[in-house]
């Protein structure tokens, strides 16, 4: 049993007001005279057990009265055993997670499903009380704690976001923050379309304090198609179909601005190409396109191209026998050009000329004499790096950004380790960035116009020439990163594309779109519901029906002031008419 | 008219009109107005009715033809014609003087006046008439004589007697025995807050001598029905022992033991052929004289 207002819980101290004053009034009565003491005495004598009893009998009935009358205002919350009767329930720690990711947009008989699950999570928080703690959990993961006023003020202004919905880990988010409420009930309200893909791999943690309820999904998905995020490569844009699977063909329409450069047909798990129209150097934006279906967020997607001409490349020193190689293959791709007079990015184990002079930028292998280090840490000095080469570090290997996750897990086994240079020059450009790691250290940076591997590109020192990334590493080393471009990215948001600038320079671009998994509206079974969540789905009428049924509690206090009542009529009977 | 009648007025009023002696006779003045003869019967010559004989009886007065006939034993009474000898035994023990409610006389008062008229009517018949007063102790003996002043002094013994402070009536009774020689009327006037049986012997030793005995025991209303606050420490003067009680609580099985008291008394004085009355002290004197007609 629990209570609304447990501090009146202390008037139960009033219960000690019958004894107390039992006691004070033997304690002083007035004093007459009285000379037949011995009729007194005597009939005293032969009443005495009587008088006892009725004493005793009214010092529990009033003490009884008081504690009845103080749990009542107590407000006694006592559990329902039946689910059906109505009633309150006792103060609840209570989390509603609603999906509102992209795929909860989809038209499911006529209306919006994000509808449907709004209105039953609107549901579960209309039902709580004031005594109740809530939260409120949607796609994006901030857990909103609020009033029942200010979260259905919420709800109602809330829309389909373009955020994925990582289901295991928001609801073990819930779960924690309702699990640590002091409350005596805890429930986690999961109102969700269950996707299959947002399941990911975070389990929940079953914890016996806190009850969750899954809504099972209100009906069976339409099958879907949508766009993933397209590539462009090689003047060649590829347009990959995501969805439920075995999905029928849809078409797919690709555009330049106006222009329709391809159509085609897709299924989800293929692709459309499309080849992409010479338009000259300069950043570029296309647009993929679906006839619309049920659920449209992923029916368009942009994309986001560079066209530029070959960087022109200098070699410094000795860059070794691998890059020597390397920028003869693209050398006969045209993906690079000889400097001639003008070197754009220069490539070697010596400082080239400063880019203020050439407008160009440097890619630096460290010396393979290391007695050279600090010729070369000087050169970085002058040209006002912010990094330096240090001593010898240990093998490992490689971690690289997005745009260089070609490198990754590629072995490095002799390496120096680059360090921040002190001093004034030890102040970073404000686009110095480390582009790839090895054992947590920096293996790769940019600072500024300058490029800085902490490896030779040699067989001796890291496998990575042997690798099939060398060569593209190589053309995106120089004529991407060398040449301060940031890599095209995707992230998820509402469609459109961020272009990032450096003065009047483009570095690189950022194209929004749902996650690509949002397309597959196929819903998880009941048992990768469980194993992840730790709780089975249940379906609208169960649902609406068990909310709150773990702590569903009935107000007692009618019931306790209609006990006092009795106990006050047998009080009045006891004093007046067994005298 | 009856409201000129201060016998059958309230006592606490008639108590206001003045002091013993003129309330007395006013009194006995009232009650003989109702009256043609004397209500008190003595050994005369007159025969008027007979009685159960009682351990003590003269035998002279047995009326022999009815023993012959019947079988049974009955004792002639007579109409009173000579000279009665009355001795009327006050109790003036501490007890007595206490009233209920400030509106009452005390049981003492009340007493007095009630002796008073008694000995009036008692000296007017020509019947010998004595007090004698008790406590602990006897307090006061006036012999019964007839001669004039004699109510007078039976007055000023009463008004000679303080409230005494106990009551070992038994003690007092068995002096008073002593003084009552000749065979008359004995009228004992008291709350009878005392040992029951060891008055009673004594009580039983005059009737043994052939004494007429009357008991008037005097109650308050306040000592018949229990009443006060809701919880009080009463206090017996005597005694000076005292018990906490709640009277609404304790009213009924106090108003059966003082029942049981009464049934008792009344049970044994009948047995002993001794008259027993109890007397309210809000009854009016001249119903209470009439209990003795």
């Amino acid at each position: 049993m629990t209570f609304l207002h447990p501090l009146l819980l202390a008037g139960l101290a009033l219960a000690a007001i019958p004894a107390l004053l039992h006691l004070l009034e033997r304690q002083h009565p007035p004093e007459a005279e009285f000379p037949a003491l011995r009729y007194l005495s005597e009939a005293e004598r032969q009443s005495a057990r009587r008088v006892r009893l009725r004493h005793l009998l009214l010092l529990v009935l009033r003490t009884a009265l008081l504690v009845l009358v103080v749990l009542a205002a107590a407000r006694p919350l006592v559990p329902l055993r039946v689910k059906s009767v109505g009633g309150g329930h006792e103060p609840t720690a209570l989390a509603v997670v609603l999906d509102n990711s992209p795929s909860s947009g989809v038209i499911m008989d006529g209306r919006p499903l994000f509808e449907r699950l709004r209105a039953t999570a609107r549901g579960s928080i209309a039902a709580a009380g004031t005594n109740d703690h809530l939260w409120l959990v949607m796609a994006d993961g901030v857990v909103r704690k609020g009033t029942r006023q200010s979260l259905l003020g919420i709800l109602d202004s809330t829309r389909v976001q373009s955020e994925r919905l990582e289901l295991g880990a928001v609801v073990a988010r819930a779960i924690r923050v309702v699990d640590a409420d002091p409350l005596p009930a805890h429930e986690v309200h999961v109102v969700s379309d269950l996707q299959r893909t947002a399941f990911g791999s975070t389990r929940v943690t079953r914890t016996p304090r806190v009850r969750v309820l899954i809504l099972a999904p209100l009906a069976r998905p339409p099958a879907n198609r949508g766009i993933g995020v397209v590539k462009v490569a090689d003047g060649v844009a590829t347009v990959p179909m995501v969805g439920t699977a075995g999905t029928p063909p849809g078409a797919v329409t690709v555009r330049v601005g106006p222009q329709v450069i391809a159509r085609g047909l897709g299924a989800p798990g293929t692709a459309v190409t499309a080849p992409l129209p010479q338009l000259g150097d300069g950043w570029w934006v296309g647009e993929a396109a679906l006839d619309p279906d049920e659920l449209r967020g992923d029916d368009r997607r942009l994309f986001a191209w560079h066209d530029a001409p070959a960087a022109r490349v200098r070699v410094t020193g000795d860059p070794g026998p691998f890059v020597t190689a390397a920028l003869g293959v693209l050398r006969e791709g045209k993906r690079v050009n000889d400097a001639g007079r003008s070197p754009e990015i220069s490539i070697g184990d010596r400082m080239g000329a400063g880019p203020s002079a050439v407008g160009g930028g440097t890619i630096l292998i460290p010396p393979g004499d290391r007695a050279m280090l600090g010729e070369t840490n000087r050169a970085l000095a002058l040209r006002g790096s912010a990094w330096r080469f240090a001593g010898p570090a240990t093998p490992g290997l490689i971690q690289g950004r997005s745009e260089l996750s070609l490198l990754d897990s590629v072995p490095v086994r002799l390496r120096y380790r680059l360090e921040r240079a002190a001093g004034p020059s030890g102040a970073a450009a404000p686009d110095s960035m480390v582009l790839a790691t090895v054992n947590g250290e920096p293996w790769l940076v940019r600072d500024s116009s300058t490029v800085i591997l902490a490896s030779r590109l040699d067989t001796g020192w890291t496998a990575l020439p042997t690798a099939p990334a060398f060569v593209p590493f190589l053309d995106q080393l120089i004529n991407h990163v060398g040449r301060g471009e940031a890599a095209i990215s995707s992230a998820e948001g509402p469609v459109h594309i961020e272009f990032r600038t450096r003065g009047s320079d483009t570095l690189g671009a950022t194209v929004y779109g749902p996650d690509p998994r949002e397309s597959d509206l196929e819903p998880a079974t009941p048992g990768q519901v469980e194993e992840t969540l730790g709780a089975l789905p249940l379906d609208e009428r169960r649902f609406l029906a068990d909310r709150f049924t773990g702590s569903r509690r009935a107000d007692a206090s009618g019931w306790l002031l209609g006990l006092a009542l009795a106990l006050a009529i047998v009080e009045f009977g006891v004093a007046t008419v067994l005298r | 008219m009856p409201a000129s009648r201060l016998d059958l007025l309230d006592p606490s009023e008639v108590a206001r009109l003045g002091g013993i002696e003129i309330i007395a006779q006013e009194v006995v003045e009232g009650f003989l107005t109702g009256l043609h003869r004397s209500p008190f019967r003595g050994f005369s010559v007159e025969f008027t009715e007979h009685r159960a004989y009682q351990p003590g009886d003269e035998l002279r007065y047995l009326d022999w033809k009815i023993l012959a006939r019947a079988d049974r034993l009955f004792i002639k009474q007579f109409e009173e014609e000579t000279n009665l000898r009355a001795m009327i035994l006050l109790d003036a023990s501490r007890s007595m003087a206490w009233s209920g409610s400030p509106l009452r006389i005390t049981k003492r008062a009340y007493a007095d006046r009630l002796v008073a008229a008694l000995a009036l009517i008692l000296l007017r018949q020509r019947d010998a008439t004595g007090l004698v007063t008790f406590d602990e102790v006897v307090r006061q003996v006036i012999p019964a004589r007839v001669k004039s002043g004699q109510w007078t002094r039976i007055v000023r013994g009463l008004l000679d007697t303080p409230d005494g402070r106990g009551t070992a009536a038994d003690v007092a009774l068995q002096q008073v025995t002593s003084l009552v020689s000749r065979r008359g009327l004995v009228v004992l006037v008291s709350d009878l807050l005392f040992d029951r049986d060891l008055a009673l012997t004594a009580l039983r030793y005059l009737r043994h001598r052939g004494h007429q005995i009357i008991v008037l025991h005097i109650m308050d209303p306040a000592e018949v029905e229990l009443a006060g606050p809701p919880e009080v420490r009463f206090r017996d003067s005597e005694s000076n022992a005292s018990v906490v009680v709640r009277p609404r609580e304790l009213a009924g099985a106090y108003a059966q033991t003082v029942a049981r008291e009464v049934a008792a008394w009344r049970t044994a004085c009948r047995r002993h052929g001794i008259v027993y009355h109890t007397v309210r002290t809000d009854l009016p004197f001249g119903l209470a004289l009439r209990l003795l007609a």
